[in-house]
C-alpha cells in the first residue's frame, strides 16, 4: 500500500521534529522544512497529500504557501498552525480554502485526527 | 536538636521574646494573604499548563514558552509583593533566590549563552546547555548527580574548550583538519598525531586550572585519593555510545603531571585507528569531533560491574547485572567470568537466577597509583561478589535510571566496603524492538468488564503502571512503600515526591488534578488518577494490578498483570525523548516544576532551599499561613478595634468572633450571634462538630490529687501568653477562613483553616498544646490525637505535649467533614487526659472516637 505524504513547514525545528516523529508513527511519509522556499521547490517535484504549515514565517508566509499549493495541486489539503491566533487570521485562512486551522500549542492527537479527516480515512 | 529548630518551636509556643509589631491591621493582613493565595494559584495553573504542553502531547514552539513564562514570572513576582506586605519584608532574601532562578530560565528561553569558556568545570556546576562543553558522558552523569541526587563520585571536567586551546596552542589544528578530507589516513599519520598530543605543551591557564581542580579534590576527598581519567566525547544528543572507543586511565595519583599526562592520553585516543574508523562509520567528520576529559575520584571498589536495566533480548521484565571482584574493567570490556544476576524487576525486584562466575583474576588499585590484574584469592573465587541486598538495591537503581531516562540503560557501577553503590556511567542501551510490543502513543482500550475500577476519578498523567497495591494509611508509612508499587491513598500529598520516581502508579480517593502532587506526577510521568472516591476500599493491599490512564482520560484498574498492556509501561512519549530539541526545550521545567521544599519541619525549608519556582511558591504559601497563624494569636489586642461578637451556643464554649469579611450574617450591629448566623464555612463546620450530640461532656471528670497539683505547677507557662481576654476564645473569620484559638482548662488548641471551592487553597493547620495532669498523661493525650489525625491523613509533628498537624488540598465538602471531625475532637479531648490511665486507653479511646463512640 502506498503511504500518504505529509509536508510540515515551520521555522522552529522542534515543531517539525515532533510532528515528524508523531506522524511517522501513523505510517505517513513525512518531510519537514524550516522555511517555505525549499518546501515549495520540493512541492514542484513531488505531490504531497497534506501540507501542514506555520502561518507566520519570515519570507514566504503561510497564506502564500496555501495559494501556491492550491495552484499546483487543488486536491492537496492544507492545515495551518500559528502561535498568533486571532479571529482575523483564522477567517482569512479559512476563506483561502484551508482544511483546518490550529492555534499553537497544537494537541498532536487533534492534528492527527484532522489529517485523517483530510485524507478521508475516518 | 539544632538551635534553629529549638527557636522555631519556641516561637510556635509563643515563648519567643521577639514579637512582630502589631501595626498591620487584620484587613490589610488578610487582603495580602488573599493576594498571595490568588497569585500562587495563577502561577501553579501556568506551571501545570506548561507541564502539559511540554509533555510530548503538543506541538509547541518557543513563542508559547516565552509567553507562558512571562505570565508565570509575573504571577510569582506579584505573589512576592503581597508576601512582602504580609510579612512586612521578613523574607527579602527570597527576591535574590527568585532572581537567580529567573535568570537561569531566561537564559534558556532567550538562548542567552553566557560567555562560558571555562576550561575546568566541576560536576555540580554543569548545567543543561553544557553538554557540548563537557561531553555526553559527563553531562549525563552530572545530571544524575545534580537532579536525581544519585551517588556519583566527585569529579571535574577538562572541557572541549580546553581541548581547543591545547590543539591550537601546539599548532595541531591544521594537521587535525586535514584528517577530514583524507579518507584513507595512514596509521602512521595517526600515530604521529597521537605522539604530538602526548608531548604537547599545556597552555599556562589550562595548566593552572587543572592544578586548582586537583587542589579542590584534595580538599574535599583528602590527599590519598586517586582519579579515574576518562573520555567524554562531545556529542549532540547521545545518539552513539562510542562504547570502548577511547582510553580510560585508572587510579591516577592526585598530582599535576600524572593527571595531565593521563588527560593527554585520553585526548590522543580520539585519533586511534579504531576510533577513527568508528567515527567514519557513524557519519562523524573525523577531525571535527572534540574530546572532553572527566577526572573522577576513584571508588575503592570491593566489587563492580555492569548492569543492563532491561535484558538485551528486549524482555522488559528482566534486568541483568554482571559483577566481579575489584574494579569492573574485565566485565566492562567483556573479558567476563563474573557473576551474572538475572533480576525480575516488575514489582519488588527479585533475583531469578544467579550464575556464579569463576572470577579467577581481579583488577585492583595499586597503592602508588595504577592498577594491576592479580589472581583472585582462593576464598573469594567461589563467593558471590554481591550481597543479595546490594544486588537488589542495585536493581532498584537500574529501574530508577531507566524510568528517569525513559529508555533502557547500560550502567557501570561500583560498590565500596561500606556497601555504598556508586554510579560511574549510565547511557542508553540499544535493544531490539519487539515488533508486537512496539510502543505507540496511545494506550489501547481493553475489555473493561473484568476491571476492578473503571472510569472513576480524574486522569492526571496518562500511561500504564503495573505493580502491587500499597495502601497508604499514614504518611509516615511512605518509608515502607516498596519501589514499583501502585500507591493508593485517601489523600494526595506533595510528600509523595520522595518516592515518586519509584512508583508505578498513584491513585487517590480525593484530590485534584491541579495540586502540587499532580504537577509532580506529570513531571515524573507517573500514571496517576485522583479523586477516585473509594480506591482505598476497592483495592486491597498487596494485590497485583494494572493501571491504565488513557488518551480519552479513561481510567481503568485491572486485577493482575495484563500482558497486552505490559508493553506500554513507560512507552508513552518515549520517542519524543529522543528528539534533542524537545529535551532541550523541556529542560526549563527543571527550574520550574520540581518541588524540593516538602516538609516545613526539615532543615532545607528555607529560602536557600528553594531551587525552583515551585519551591518559591511553596515557601511563600507556608510562611504566609504561619504569618496568619502568628498574628491571629496575638490578635486579642486588636479586638476592641473590630466588630467582636459573642457566639451564643448551647455549650459553654465562650467564643468571640471577629469578622473580617463575610464570616457572619448579621442584620444589625449587635454583640452576639447564633450558630445560624455563622456564614464562615470553616467555623461553621467546626462548631457543628462541637455541637454533635453527646460529644461535649458536661461533667468535668474528676482530677486526681496529683493531677491537680501538677496543673497548678504548670499553669503559668501555659497561660502567660495565651489571652488577655480571659475566659474567652477567639475566632477570626471570613467567609472562607477561620483562625480559631481555644483555651479549655489548660489545653490550648488552634485551628487555622481556609475552606473554599478551590481545593488547592484549602488547608487545615491544627495545633494543640496541653497541660493539666502529669507528663505521662499529657503525652498519652497527644498520642491519642496524633493517632486519630494520622488516620485522617494529616501530616504530623509532635514534640512533648505540642502537636502540629496539617492537611491541605482537599475539596470543600471533604474539608467540611474534616472540620466537623476536628470540632468533635476538640470537644472530645477537652477533658480526656484525666481518663487516660494507661497506654492501652489511648488505643481504646482513639478507636472509640473513630467509630463514633464518644462515651468515656
Amino acid at each position: 500500500m502506498q503511504s500518504y505524504r505529509i509536508m510540515v513547514i515551520d521555522d522552529e525545528k522542534i515543531v517539525g521534529d515532533m510532528a515528524k516523529m508523531s506522524l511517522e508513527q501513523e505510517g505517513y511519509v513525512v518531510e519537514t522544512f524550516l522555511n517555505a522556499e525549499p518546501a515549495l521547490a520540493r512541492l514542484k517535484e513531488q505531490k504531497f497529500d497534506v501540507v501542514v504549515t506555520d502561518y507566520k514565517m519570515k519570507g514566504i508566509d503561510g497564506m502564500e504557501v496555501l495559494r501556491t499549493v492550491k495552484g499546483l495541486y487543488p486536491e492537496t489539503k492544507v492545515i495551518m498552525i500559528t502561535a498568533f491566533a486571532n479571529l482575523d487570521t483564522a477567517i482569512e485562512a479559512l476563506r483561502g480554502d484551508v482544511h483546518d486551522f490550529f492555534p499553537k500549542p497544537v494537541k498532536i492527537k487533534e492534528l492527527k485526527a484532522s489529517i485523517r479527516r483530510a485524507l478521508g480515512r475516518q | 536538636m539544632s538551635k534553629g529548630l529549638v527557636g522555631r518551636w519556641k516561637s510556635m509556643l509563643g515563648l519567643s521574646k521577639e514579637r512582630a509589631g502589631q501595626d498591620l491591621s487584620f484587613e490589610l493582613l488578610f487582603r495580602s494573604f488573599r493576594e498571595v493565595i490568588e497569585s500562587n494559584n495563577r502561577a501553579l495553573e501556568i506551571i501545570t499548563d506548561m507541564g502539559e504542553k511540554l509533555g510530548g502531547d503538543y506541538l509547541f514552539d518557543i513563542i508559547y514558552i516565552k509567553s507562558a513564562y512571562s505570565k508565570l514570572s509575573d504571577a510569582v513576582k506579584r505573589s512576592m509583593e503581597s508576601f512582602d506586605a504580609l510579612t512586612r519584608k521578613k523574607h527579602l532574601e527570597l527576591h535574590g533566590v527568585f532572581d537567580r532562578i529567573d535568570q537561569q530560565i531566561r537564559q534558556m528561553v532567550y538562548s542567552l549563552h553566557p560567555a562560558r569558556d571555562e576550561m575546568v568545570v566541576f560536576y555540580e556546576d554543569i548545567t543543561w546547555d553544557m553538554a557540548r562543553k563537557v561531553g555526553g558522558k559527563n553531562a549525563s552523569l552530572a545530571e544524575l548527580k545534580n537532579h536525581l541526587a544519585l551517588r556519583v563520585p566527585d569529579a571535574f571536567v577538562i572541557t572541549t574548550h580546553a581541548f581547543d586551546e591545547l590543539i591550537t596552542h601546539n599548532s595541531l589544528d591544521t594537521l587535525i583538519q586535514s584528517l577530514e578530507n583524507d579518507a584513507a589516513v595512514s596509521e602512521s599519520a595517526l600515530t604521529e598525531l597521537r605522539n604530538l598530543i602526548m608531548h604537547a605543551e599545556i597552555p599556562p591557564d589550562l595548566d593552572a586550572a587543572i592544578d586548582s581542580g586537583i587542589e579542590k579534590i584534595k580538599a574535599r576527598c583528602g590527599e590519598r585519593c586517586f582519579l579515574a581519567v576518562r573520555s567524554s566525547a562531545e556529542e549532540e544528543d547521545g545518539e552513539f555510545s562510542f562504547a570502548g572507543q577511547f582510553e580510560t586511565v585508572l587510579n591516577v595519583p592526585l598530582e599535576g603531571k600524572a593527571v595531565k599526562d593521563a588527560s593527554k592520553k585520553v585526548i590522543a585516543s580520539l585519533f586511534s585507528p579504531h576510533s577513527v574508523a568508528y567515527q567514519r562509520q557513524h557519519g562523524y567528520h573525523v577531525g571535527k569531533l572534540k574530546m572532553a576529559v572527566g577526572c573522577m575520584v576513584m571508588v575503592d571498589a570491593v566489587s563492580s560491574g555492569v548492569m543492563y536495566s532491561t535484558a538485551p533480548n528486549g524482555d522488559r521484565d528482566m534486568l541483568l547485572i554482571n559483577a566481579t571482584w575489584g574494579l569492573g574493567k574485565t566485565v566492562v570490556e567483556g573479558q567476563t567470568d563474573g557473576d551474572l544476576y538475572k533480576v525480575k524487576k516488575s514489582t519488588v525486584p527479585e533475583i531469578i537466577e544467579m550464575k556464579q562466575g569463576r572470577k579467577e583474576s581481579m583488577i585492583v588499585n595499586l597503592k602508588e597509583g595504577g592498577t594491576d590484574a592479580v589472581r583472585t584469592p582462593e576464598g573469594m573465587r567461589g563467593e558471590p561478589c554481591l550481597k543479595r541486598e546490594t544486588a537488589l538495591e542495585l536493581s532498584r537503581l537500574g529501574v530508577t535510571l531507566e524510568k528517569h531516562s525513559k529508555r533502557p540503560q547500560d550502567i557501570e557501577w561500583a560498590v565500596d566496603k561500606d556497601e555504598r553503590i556508586y554510579l560511574l556511567q549510565s547511557r542508553p542501551l540499544r535493544i531490539q524492538q519487539d515488533k508486537e510490543g512496539e510502543p505507540g502513543l496511545s494506550v489501547p482500550a481493553k475489555d473493561s468488564k473484568h476491571a476492578l475500577m473503571n472510569n472513576k476519578g480524574i486522569a492526571v498523567q496518562k500511561g500504564v503502571g503495573i505493580g502491587r497495591v500499597f495502601i497508604l494509611r499514614q504518611l509516615d508509612e511512605l518509608e515502607n512503600v516498596p519501589k514499583g508499587s501502585v500507591l493508593v491513598s485517601k489523600y494526595d500529598s506533595s510528600n509523595f515526591v520522595r518516592i515518586m520516581p519509584y512508583l508505578s502508579a498513584i491513585i487517590t480517593d480525593v484530590g485534584t488534578p491541579t495540586s502540587h502532587m499532580a504537577s509532580l506526577c506529570r513531571e515524573f510521568r507517573v500514571p496517576t488518577i485522583v479523586n477516585a472516591a473509594d480506591a482505598t476500599q476497592v483495592l486491597s493491599h498487596g494485590q497485583e494490578v494494572t493501571v491504565t490512564v488513557g488518551d480519552e482520560e479513561n481510567t481503568t484498574v485491572y486485577e493482575g498483570i495484563v500482558k497486552e498492556l505490559a508493553g506500554f509501561v513507560d512507552a508513552h512519549s518515549m520517542q519524543m525523548e529522543d528528539i534533542y530539541e524537545f529535551r532541550k526545550k523541556r529542560y526549563i521545567l527543571r527550574y520550574i516544576s520540581p518541588l524540593n521544599l516538602i516538609d516545613p519541619f526539615i532543615d532545607n525549608f528555607t529560602t536557600e532551599g528553594c531551587k525552583t519556582l515551585h519551591d518559591v511558591l511553596r515557601f511563600i504559601h507556608e510562611k504566609s499561613v504561619m504569618e496568619l497563624v502568628d498574628r491571629a494569636r496575638y490578635g486579642n489586642a486588636l479586638i476592641k478595634k473590630h466588630a467582636a461578637v459573642k457566639l451564643d451556643l448551647p455549650i459553654p464554649a465562650g467564643i468571640i468572633v471577629i469578622d473580617i469579611g463575610g464570616g457572619l450574617n448579621l442584620d444589625a450591629r449587635i454583640d452576639h450571634a447564633s450558630f445560624e448566623q455563622l456564614s464562615s464555612a470553616p467555623l461553621r463546620a467546626i462548631i457543628k462538630g462541637m455541637l454533635y450530640p453527646g460529644i461535649w461532656h458536661a461533667d468535668a471528670v474528676s482530677l486526681r490529687v496529683n493531677d491537680f497539683l501538677s496543673s497548678m505547677m504548670r499553669m503559668p507557662d501555659i497561660t502567660s501568653d495565651v489571652s488577655d481576654y480571659v475566659g474567652y476564645n477567639v475566632a477570626v473569620v471570613s467567609k472562607e477562613y477561620v483562625n480559631l484559638s481555644l483555651k479549655f482548662g489548660y489545653h490550648f488548641t488552634m485551628i487555622d483553616s481556609y475552606c473554599s471551592e478551590t481545593a488547592r487553597n484549602n488547608h487545615i493547620y491544627f495545633r494543640f498544646v496541653g497541660g493539666a495532669t502529669d507528663i505521662t498523661k499529657r503525652s498519652r493525650r497527644i498520642q491519642l490525637i496524633a493517632d486519630i489525625l494520622k488516620e485522617y491523613g494529616f501530616n504530623l509533628n509532635t514534640k512533648g505535649d505540642l502537636l502540629i498537624a496539617r492537611l491541605a488540598n482537599v475539596r470543600k465538602d471533604d474539608m467540611e467533614d474534616m472540620l466537623d471531625q476536628m470540632g468533635r475532637l476538640i470537644a472530645y479531648t477537652r477533658q480526656l487526659d484525666a481518663v487516660l490511665h494507661d497506654d492501652s486507653a489511648v488505643v481504646r479511646y482513639a478507636k472509640n472516637f473513630l467509630e463514633g463512640n464518644y462515651e468515656f
